[in-house]
C-alpha cells in the first residue's frame, strides 16, 4: 500500500469519527436537552453525520473489498477457489 | 483503481458536508447576526472547517495515489519534465544569433539550421553549384 493510499484511509477514518462525533455533539456539547423535541440545528447535526459516518464507512469497505479482490486476483490460491 | 475513485468521491463527500456544516448556523437562523456565536455555532463551524481540511487531503490522496497507478499501469504517461536546452553549436557560416526571439524554438531550430549549414558548406567545397529553380526542374524534381 502507497503512503498516498494510507493518507486517504486515513482521512477517511478520520471523516468517519468526525460523522459520529457531530451526530453525538448536541448532547455531548448541551444545547439540545434530553427530552425535548429536537431543534432544526439538532436534525441536521444529527442526519448529516449519520450521513457522514454512512459515506465514509461504505468508501472503507469498497476500498477493502476492492484490495482484497485484487489481492486474490494477484494470488489465486488466496481466492478460495479450489477448482 | 476502483476504490481508489471511490475513497476520492467520499472524500470529496466529505469536503460538500463540511462546507454545509460552515454554512448552517447562518443559513437555518441559529445564529443571530452581530451575537456572540453559540455553542451550537461554534461546534458546527469548527466541525465543518476540520471536515473540509480532511476531506481535501483525502480528495489529493486518493487521486495521487491514482495518478500513480495509472503510471504504472501505462494507461497515462507522465509528461516530461523540462530540461534546459542544450546550447545550440555555433555554425561557422550561421548568422549571429539574434537576442531576441522565444528560446524554445531557437533550441528546436538550432540543430536544424546548423546542419543545413554544414550541408551547404560541403556542397560548396565539393564545387558543385547551388541548385537553383531551374536545377530541380531540370531534375525533373
Amino acid at each position: 500500500m502507497r503512503g498516498t493510499d494510507k493518507l486517504g484511509i486515513a482521512a477517511l477514518v478520520l471523516m468517519l469519527l468526525g460523522g459520529a462525533w457531530l451526530a453525538a455533539a448536541p448532547w455531548i456539547v448541551g444545547y439540545q436537552p434530553a427530552g425535548e423535541a429536537w431543534s432544526a440545528g439538532t436534525k441536521n447535526e444529527f442526519w448529516l453525520g449519520f450521513g457522514l459516518v454512512a459515506v465514509s464507512l461504505t468508501g472503507l469497505v469498497v476500498y477493502a473489498a476492492s484490495g482484497l479482490r485484487s489481492l486474490a486476483a494477484a494470488k489465486p490460491d488466496l481466492g478460495g477457489d479450489t477448482r | 483503481m476502483t476504490r481508489r475513485i471511490a475513497g476520492a468521491v467520499t472524500a470529496f463527500l466529505g469536503v460538500l458536508a463540511g462546507s454545509w456544516l460552515i454554512l448552517t448556523p447562518f443559513a437555518l437562523n441559529g445564529q443571530v447576526a452581530d451575537r456572540d456565536w453559540t455553542d451550537e455555532t461554534w461546534t458546527d463551524v469548527s466541525t465543518g472547517a476540520a471536515l473540509v481540511l480532511v476531506g481535501l487531503v483525502g480528495t489529493i490522496a486518493f487521486v495521487a495515489a491514482l495518478y500513480q497507478h495509472l503510471v504504472e499501469t501505462g494507461l497515462v504517461t507522465p509528461r516530461p519534465k523540462r530540461v534546459p536546452a542544450p546550447p545550440a553549436e555555433p555554425a561557422a557560416a550561421a548568422p549571429p544569433a539574434q537576442d531576441a526571439g522565444d528560446p524554445e524554438l531557437k533550441a528546436l531550430l538550432g540543430p536544424l539550421v546548423s546542419a543545413l549549414t554544414q550541408d551547404m558548406e560541403r556542397e560548396r567545397h565539393d564545387g558543385r553549384q547551388q541548385p537553383t529553380p531551374a536545377h530541380y526542374r531540370r531534375e525533373g524534381l
